[in-house]
Formats: structure tokens, sequence, C-alpha cells
């Protein structure tokens, strides 16, 4: 649930809400290389979505969950 | 058991909350007014109001500030408004509340929040 | 239906009266702060009630009602009749939500233009009388200006995508008007479109603030099933992204998808002005795509296929094809062109236009304008671009409005919480506490500094930090002792601060985070799973199926307490009307047995020989009879309901009516309190309206025809009801241009209503009250008069139907006065009951004018009809046998007298002639069925107390 930030990783598991895009922001901006994991997240809210749209981390791992991946794939451009 | 007290002159607001409250195992009395609400607390002693804003003859502030001006009534509670708006968040602190929720409350969030203000460990 | 729906929609009907009350009353006047107030906080608490239950139709149309009432209590807006009838019109359309809810238990699909609509036109009222002082009318909706893609923009960019064989370029993908599909997504597309599957293009554009409102646009567009396409824009990315405001969506959704138009507009219902759809065209998707090839393109091959297509050898064209993409490379836009043509065989057979445009295609090398053949082929063409709100939303078809059962969202039980989840709970009434004590002090400070204290302490408890509590009682006694929140405040910063730096120094994930000073209780939305949960919620209304995602509901726990939950009183009791009716009929039936008592005692005496039994029955006969008697009055009072039930639609009623007639008129309701039993009020209400509305039309004359008479401009119309004995009795009277008597009666004479004879001696009051004769009223009557026949005797029926009477005066210039006079209930009726021929008979005592006995020498008889002479007026004498078709004379007495029955039908008076008179009875009339029901002269029959019937006359109809 939630995130959970590593020194270059951030995981993101299950469902991922709205109250955690500040965070994933202040992350992202503190580790430009920082990479995101998203094998187990079932859901980013959209305020997390567009996070990750404006920032364009790496990501390291795509969710299993194949809707959430074909939508993600916005990230891969 | 714990007793709640639900405020609100929408009789539906009422039924609604007593439902999700009660499904949780409290016990609820309802008032339909501020005046009402008031005679109420002090017949009785309730662990938790759940205060409505907008009400006839006396709204939810109102109530609030007769309740903290009480010495004895230092109950928690929530009140729920409608609106998100800011002022109205402000005027409920000031006023005495302990949380400011938006209706329609959502039952988990609602039964969340009153375990807690309630005391109640899990 | 579920009680919580019956609370809603029986207190919504209260609050929908109240309001039209209060907007009738802000109309005289409009500067009435309690008004504004009050009839704020009745469309406010509809609005909070209705958003409870999934009727987005009308709660959108309540929201926008309250906004303008709010605007107009602040003085933002000003009050005017616009204001009033659109508000209105509004509530007008939620009350008709309300009878669809409460007969199918839903909202039906057609109200949701209107409802757009009026939504619309409430907002524009906002956004005119603002907009010079407010914002911009665009900013006070919410929802920003940015530019959407237009539709026909969208399919303007579709149909011409550039796709030169030289480059094969795609659409940019940074563009976002245009889609980036590849042969195999377009080809899939394509299929679906032409075989009958429109294949939808979506556009949701979020509102920027819709985070705040609890809303997850992306969980909310990853609910639309069968989608082959979709992209996610942001469209403005500060330049520093630590500008970046995360908490305002910049995001716009696209996507392209095959699920019904049913199911996107179901999905979609909450922000169906955020969200453009539009069907696309199966050939739109017709696009080859590849790199050029510098080969010259086999002319003989096309021509030749060409030929097949046209002459239908659809076939043989495949073949040929096929053998064709065998030699070329698979990436070569001829390839692709090749591809498409041996698509549009298999999905589009008969468009051969299509097909050889495309062919031909490969001779210019340009991508030819299918689009245009889309007429021919029997795919489904562009249908519903418009982008308009109203007609997106017409097309929402909420077929699965959730089921308002006891299982939908505000009942459903929750699992209890466990310490994780109550987390981030905790840190909001943490922050909470924090605003309390920094907020302004004030004369309840120290109850407030308790409150906060009792507060951290129950949340203390509730997460088992149980060694915190001594602390904050310390804290709270210090801030006590020093009347100042400090303490407290002290204490609570250092448990933040100490919660926030054990997470940071762990570099644990932070449970749920601390929540940062800027963003206020009211910003934080529930978190993931909750928000799952409304959602999903929300969703199960379109697949029953995936409730199964909610484990919650597995363990019902609603009412497991029950027994032991106190119930809080209420001073008023809302029954079911059919309880009070069955209550009524068994009071009824009450009071027929206890009649028998009376026989009974008689049978003890004569037949028995036991006089003191009988003596006994009687004495407990006046016991049963008393209670009985006072049990009936008190259900009858029950029933009772003010008339104020009917006065309360004529301000509303007049002001229409008199606008529409261009009239002014001043509306006066007198003893709105009096009561009379709830049916004769249900059937006053028709007649009445028709009066007041015949007033309206043709009594009150015009301003200038009021000016030039001398009169005031506005007329004055008086409604006043007040209670006679038993009987109410409701006037309505005008000061418009009166009844000319004179007029009544040539039209009464010309229609044949009247001789000559009475023509002549026939008064004017007599003569106004003609309008009540049936065929008295007709098209030509009502332009030559003053109007008063339209439909009067229509009025008289429906009166003289629950036993009451009416009558008019009428003063030529001055006005008229119409009066209704009915009983206050009839639920019993007193009858006399008379004999005829052995039989006896029950007439209603309010019929009955006077009971004589006329001795045959007072009888003459004029024109053959028998006639006698009683307070010196000539009263027509009829024999009840003669009437009842009975061959048989009637009985005089010893004396020689006949029994005579005078009667009050239609204003005369009429003897009816019987054998005898009896006693007078309450009974308890039952309308006759069956073959009886088709039986004339009769009102219906009751049971006596002996366990006979009694028939009883309805003189009316006899005569």
């Amino acid at each position: 649930m939630g995130i959970e930030y590593k020194k270059s990783l951030a995981v993101l598991t299950e469902f991922v809400g709205v109250e955690e895009a500040e965070n994933l922001l202040e992350w992202l901006l503190k580790n430009p290389k920082g990479k995101i994991n998203l094998a187990s997240c079932v859901h980013i809210h959209a305020a997390n979505l567009q996070v990750l749209m404006a920032v364009k981390p790496t990501i390291s791992a795509w969710p299993a969950d194949e809707n959430l991946q074909h939508w993600l794939s916005v990230l891969k451009k | 058991m714990k007793t709640i007290l639900v405020i609100d002159d929408a009789a539906t607001v009422r039924m609604y909350h007593r439902r999700i409250l009660e499904s949780a195992g409290y016990a609820v009395d309802e008032a339909i007014n501020g005046i009402e609400a008031l005679e109420k607390a002090l017949e009785k002693n309730y662990d938790l109001f759940l205060v409505d804003i907008n009400m006839p003859k006396l709204d939810g502030y109102g109530f609030l500030r007769q309740l903290r001006s009480q010495d004895m009534m230092q109950v928690p509670a929530i009140m729920v408004s409608t609106e998100a708006a800011k002022n109205d968040e402000i005027l409920a602190y000031n006023a005495g509340a302990n949380l400011y929720l938006i209706k329609p409350t959502k039952p988990d969030e609602l039964l969340r929040y009153s375990q807690l203000l309630l005391g109640e460990s899990i | 239906m579920n009680a919580l729906l019956e609370q809603f929609l029986s207190e919504s009907r209260d609050f929908l009266q109240g309001i039209g009350e209060k907007l009738m009353q802000l109309e005289s006047d409009p500067e009435s702060i309690p008004f504004l107030t009050e009839l704020f906080r009745f469309i406010h608490t509809l609005k909070g009630n209705s958003g409870l239950f999934d009727f987005p139709e009308m709660t959108r149309v309540l929201h926008a009602s309250e906004d303008l009432m709010d605007a107009v209590r602040h003085g933002r807006v000003h009050y005017s009749q616009t204001l009033t009838d659109q508000l209105l019109d509004a509530m007008d359309f939620v009350g008709i939500l309300m009878d669809e809810i409460e007969s199918t238990g839903r909202i039906g699909s057609s109200h949701a233009s209107s409802s757009a609509k009026l939504t619309k036109s409430l907002r524009d009222l906002l956004a005119q009388a603002s907009a010079p002082v407010d914002a911009p009318a665009s900013e006070l909706h919410g929802i920003s200006n940015i530019d959407h893609p237009s539709v026909d923009q969208v399919l303007e960019e579709f149909a011409a995508v550039e796709v030169t064989p030289e480059t094969g370029a795609l659409p940019s993908l940074d563009a976002p008007h245009a889609f980036d599909l590849s042969e195999e997504v377009a080809m899939a597309l394509f299929s679906h479109a032409s075989q009958g599957t429109p294949v939808f293009w979506v556009t949701y554009h979020p509102e920027p603030d819709c985070f705040f409102k609890g809303e997850d646009p992306f969980y909310l567009v990853r609910q639309v099933p069968e989608v082959l396409w979709s992209d996610c824009i942001l469209q403005a990315v500060p330049a520093l992204l630590i500008d970046m405001d995360v908490y305002s969506s910049q995001l716009i959704f696209q996507l392209l998808t095959c699920a019904s138009q049913e199911t996107l507009d179901d999905i979609f219902r909450y922000v169906p002005d955020q969200v453009q759809r539009v069907e696309i065209p199966a050939l739109t998707f017709v696009v080859p795509r590849g790199s050029a090839s510098d080969n010259a393109n086999d002319e003989e091959f096309i021509s030749r296929t060409l030929a097949m297509l046209r002459d239908g050898e659809l076939e043989r064209a495949a073949h040929s094809l096929h053998t064709m993409l065998e030699l070329s490379a698979s990436d070569l836009w001829s390839s692709s062109v090749l591809r498409w043509v041996l698509a549009m065989i298999e999905f589009a057979p008969h468009n051969t236009p299509a097909q050889c445009a495309l062919l031909e295609a490969l001779l210019t090398h340009e991508n030819p304008d299918l689009t245009l053949l889309a007429h021919t082929a029997p795919a489904p063409v562009v249908t519903a671009l418009t982008a308009e709100l109203a007609s997106v939303e017409e097309a929402i078809t909420p077929e699965n409005v959730a089921a308002l059962d006891d299982t939908s969202a505000p009942t459903a039980s929750v699992a209890p919480s466990n310490t994780d989840a109550l987390m981030p709970c905790f840190y909001t009434v943490l922050h909470a506490q924090k605003t309390v004590l920094t907020a302004p002090a004030s004369a309840w400070l120290k109850g407030r500094l308790k409150s906060v204290a009792s507060t951290l302490i129950a949340v203390h408890r509730a997460m088992n930090k149980l060694d915190e509590i001594a602390h904050i009682q310390n804290a709270l006694d210090a801030a006590l002792a020093n009347n100042a929140p400090e303490p407290l405040l002290t204490w609570l910063e250092q448990t933040l601060a100490h919660q926030a730096s054990r997470e940071e120094v762990s570099d644990q994930a932070k449970p749920v985070s601390v929540l940062s000073d800027q963003v206020s209780v009211e910003d934080i939305t529930p978190d993931a799973p909750a928000l799952q949960h409304a959602q999903v919620a929300l969703e199960s209304s379109v697949e029953p199926a995936k409730s199964v995602q909610r484990p919650e509901e597995s363990t019902p726990h609603f009412g497991r307490r029950a027994d032991d939950v106190a119930v809080s009183t209420s001073k008023t009791l809302k029954v079911d009307q059919e309880k009070i009716d069955r209550l009524m009929n068994l009071i009824g039936e009450m009071v027929v047995a206890k009649n028998a008592l009376p026989y009974l005692a008689n049978r003890a005496e004569t037949v028995f020989g036991v006089r003191d039994l009988s003596r006994e029955i009687k004495a407990q006969y006046a016991v049963i009879n008393r209670v009985a008697e006072e049990m009936q009055d008190t259900i009858m009072q029950v029933r009772m309901m003010p008339v104020s039930f009917i006065f309360q639609r004529f301000p509303r009623m007049v002001r229409d009516i008199s606008r529409k007639l261009g009239k002014e008129v001043e509306l006066v309701l007198e003893g709105e309190s009096t009561e009379a039993d709830k049916n004769i009020i249900e059937a006053l209400s028709d007649p009445l309206i028709h009066i007041v509305r015949n007033s309206l039309d043709h009594g009150l004359e015009t301003p200038q025809e009021r000016m030039a008479a001398g009169k005031n401009a506005a007329g004055k119309l008086l409604i006043r009801a007040t209670q006679e004995s038993d009987r109410v009795v409701i006037e309505i009277i005008d000061d418009g241009r009166g009844i000319n008597p004179y007029i009544i009666k040539q039209k009464a004479y010309e229609k044949g209503l009247i001789d000559e004879s009475v023509l002549e001696r026939i008064s004017d009051e007599e003569a106004v009250n003609l309008v009540f004769a049936a065929g008295f009223s007709t098209a030509e009557v009502i332009s030559d008069l003053s109007g008063r026949g339209v439909g009067m005797d229509v009025v008289r029926s429906a009166v003289e139907r629950i036993n009451g009477t009416v009558g008019i005066q009428s003063e030529v210039g001055k006005g008229t006065r119409l009066f209704l006079s009915l009983p206050l209930s009839m639920a019993v009726t007193n009858v006399m009951i008379i004999e005829s021929n052995q039989q006896i008979f029950g007439v209603s005592m309010d019929m009955v004018v006077e009971t004589v006995r006329v001795p045959r020498a007072q009888m003459s008889s004029i024109k053959q009809k028998q006639t006698t002479v009683l307070r010196g007026r000539i009263v027509p004498l009829l024999s009840l046998n003669d009437l009842l078709a009975l061959p048989f004379a009637q009985q005089p007495n010893e004396d020689d007298e006949f029994a005579t029955l005078v009667v009050r039908v239609h204003g005369e008076h009429v003897g009816i002639i019987v054998d005898d008179f009896r006693e007078t009875v309450d009974i308890i009339l039952k309308p006759m069925t069956g073959i009886l029901g088709g039986l004339g002269g009769f009102s219906g029959a009751a049971l006596l107390g002996d366990g006979s019937v009694l028939m009883v006359l309805n003189p009316r109809e006899l005569i």
C-alpha cells in the first residue's frame, strides 16, 4: 500500500492515494535519478499520474495489471 | 455502549448517519436543531456529537459555542457540512468542533473517525 | 423501496412545499433576510439530502439553485421575477423527479437533458448577475476554459491525417487532436465500427479542482471497458517542477472504445460536462500507413482488381490482393493499402466505391478521403456530433441507478478498522486539534480546550497509545490554569514533530504521510482503499459482478444491536393513509355493531321477557356508545386536514395565470387552518382550482379596464375558509366585473333551460345561479358573458358528490362571491329512514329541508302535477312509489295526511310523498358496486344495527 521510498527507488504498491502525490513529486525532485517500481501497483490516483507525467522518471518495473500498464504506456514516451 | 447525538434538521441525513453508526453498534440519538440538541445534551451524557451547520433556531456553530461554554461539555464534536468552504471549517473549529467532515460523509470514513474520537481501541 | 429513500421523499416534499411558499413570500418582500435565509436553508438541506443518493440529475439542479440563492442572500445577485421563475421551474422539476423515484425507484434517462438545461439557466443567471462584480462567468463554473479540441476539429484532423507515402508520417503524439493508431488497432476498430458496434472517441477533461471533491479521474476513466486506444495529456507543466500544483488536475484523457453509449454515459454521469463523446465512422479508421516504395505500381494488377471489385467478384479480388501482398514487403505503404482493401472486402463488402477509391490510391500515392464515401456504406455514420452539454446528457441512460435497497452504499457495513487504516485519520484529527487550539480566543475557550484534550485522549486510546494520556492531562491542566492553549499546543506540536522525525530517521515508508500544514483537513480525500470502495460502489451499479470486490459486504452488522439502541422520540408521527382508512372502516363497523344492542335489548324484553337484562343491556349500550362515538371523533380528527393543503398552491397558480393574462391580482387567503376530512379536502381541490381560474380569467378585468372603471389596477381575490357548525364554507370573492343576470337569463332561455314564465319571475340571484345548470356553458357563452359558465356544472356536480352545495352572488361592476358549503367529514352520514310500500329507505339529512304531513285537501294539481303550498310557496309533490316506478299509491295516515319529505334539489324545494317517517340514524354509507352500481337514484347502501340493509336514496337523481 502506498509508496515505499528507498535510496533511489520508489516502490508503488497496490493503491496509491491522492495524498501521496506531493511527497512523490518532492522525492522525484530530490532524486532526479530516482526510479519507479510499479510492479505490484494496481492503481495510482490521478494526482500521482500527473506527477509521473510531468517528471517522466525512469520506470524500473511496469505494473502487472494490464489495464494499468496500458494506460501508463503514456509514460514510455 | 457509546451514544452519539446526531444533530441535523434533515431527517434523511439523520437517518443516514443513524444507520451507519448503528451498523457499528453505537447507540444514536437525534436532535433536529441546536436548541433541542442542547436540551438533550444537558439531560444525558453523550460520547460524541455529530453536528450539522445550517439548522433553524440554533445552528451548529451556536450549538457548539453554547456547548463549549458549559463547563462540563468537553465531549468531542464532529461538524459536518455539505460545502468544502474554507470559511466554514475555520468557523467550525473556532466554535469548538474537533473535526470537520464533508457531507455526504462516507460510511467508512465516518466510522473511522467516530471510533477514534470515541477512544475505542481495536 | 428502502426506508432511507422513503424518508428522503417524504421529507423532500415538505421542503419543496416550503420552498414554494418562501418564494411566494419573497416576491412580496424580496429584501426579507429571514425569508432568504430560510429559503437558502431549505434548498441547501434538500441538496444535501439528495447527495446521499445516486440522483445526479436532481442534485445538479439543486446545487445550482443553492449557489444562486447563496449569491442572492449575500447580495451578489438581486432578487428578480426571472429568478423566482427559474427557481420555481427547478423545484417543479425536482418534484417530477421525486414522483418518478417514488413510482419507479429511479430517475429516467429522459430527464437528463432537462436537468442540464435547468442547471445551465440557473448558472447563467448567477453568472450574468454577478459577472460585473465578480470574476468572469467561466470561473464561477469552476471549469476552466482550456481549449478542448472541438469535436469538429477532431474529425477534421482525423479525416485529413496527412500521411504521404513518401514519409509515412504519423500524427504527432504531442498534438492532442489526433490518434496514433497502429494498423492492427485501426483494423480492429474498423471491423467493430463497420459491423454495427459503434466506436466512440471520448475525451475527458476533468476540472482542475476535482481532486478536492474526492474524485479520481484516472480511476474513472479506467472503468471504461473495451478501450482500444488511449492517451493521457498533461496540459500545463510549470517551468519549474517545484511550482507544480499536484492537487490541481491538468490532465486530459482521450480514448477510443467499443463500449456502448449507455455504458459510457453511465460511467461519466457525474461529470457529463467534462466529457465529449463522438461516434467515429468506420471509414475514418481506414488510413494506410507505411514507408514509401520506389517500385512503380503494377497498373495492370490495379485495373484488373478494380474491375473485379466493381463486378462484385470479391473472392477473386481478395485472391488477387493476397497474391500481390505476398510479393510486397509488408512495411510498405502500398502493402498497407492492400491490407486495408482486404479488410474492407471482409467487413464492408458492399461499399464498392470506398474499396475502389482506396485501391486507386496506389496510382495517386495519396490517401483518399474515404469519409466522403461514408454515406454509401452500411456502417454507422456520424451521429450525435455535438459536444453540447445538453445533448451529451440527453444520452445518459442511468439504467442502473444504484439499486436503492438496503445494501447500497449508505448502509454498507464496514469492517472494523485496523490501526493502519486509522493512522491517517489519527493524524487528521491531531492536525484538526492544532487548528482548534490556534483559533482566536473566545469566551468558550475553556470548553474548547477541554474538548481538545478529551479528543486527544480518545484518539490516543483508540490507537493504543495509552502512555500519552497522562501527558495530555497534564498539558490540559496547565492550559486551563493559564487559560491559554499553549501548553496543549506545545505538547501537540512535539508529538507531531516527533512522529515526523521518527519516520524520517528510519527511512521507512511514512505511514501515509504526515499531512503538511498547507493541506487543510478538507483537502484530504480518504485514502486509496476508501476511495476505491466508494468508486466501486458507484461502479457496481454498472457491473453488479464487481460488488464482490467489497469484502465488507459479506459481514453485515447492520442493526445487530438494534434491541438496545436508544430511540429518540419525535413529536409527530407519519402514518400511512391506508392505516387510517382501515381504522376508519373498523370504527364504522363498530358503530354499526353497537347499534345492534338496542335491538337485542328489545328482544330480551319482548321475546324472552327478561326486562332486567334488557335494562342492563341498554345501560351497557350507553357506555359502549359513548366510547365508540369518542373514538369515531378522534379518528376523524386524525383524518382532518387544514384547507391550507389546497390553498398553498393558489399563490403560485394565481401568479402564473395572472401574469399570463396580463392582469394584476392581489390574492388574500383567509382561514387556512380550517380543517375538514382528508377526502373532502382532496375532492375540493379540483373544483376550487376551476373556480379560481375562472375568476382570474373572466371575473377580474385587465388593469386598463379597471382603471377606466375607477378601480385599483390590481384586482383583489379573496379565498376564505370558515367553519360553520358541522360544515366548512369556502368563499371565493373577487372585485371584478361581476355577472350580468340579464345576459344569463337570456342565454338560459335561448338554451331552453328555462321557459318564458320563469324568465319573467326569476330573481337576479336565482338567475346568476343558472350558471351551475347543466348544459349552460358553451364556448359561445364564454365569449359573450363574463364567462362564468365555463364548466360550472362540473364544479357543482363535483361538490355535490361530496354532499356539498355551491352558490353564487354577484353585483355587476362590483364583483362576485362564490361559496361552497361542505360537510366536515363524509365518513358517517346522518340519514332519515322513511317507509314506503312496506320497505324502508334512507335519505341523507343534508338534503332534507323539513318533514310535513300534508292533508289531502291541501293538495292541488296544476298542469297534472301535484302541488301544495308550504309557507307561501308552491312546492311540487312527487310520490316515491311513482319515482321508483312501483304501481302502488302512497298510504295516508288515519287523518288522511300524507307524509311529505321536503328536500332541496338544485336549489328548489320538492316534496316527496312517502308512507311514513322513522328515526334518523348514523350510517357508514358504502357506494354500491357490481350490478347495483349502475342503479340510478341511490347514493349507496348501509348496514343497520339489526343486520338489515338500508338503501339510501339520492333524490337528485330520482327527480
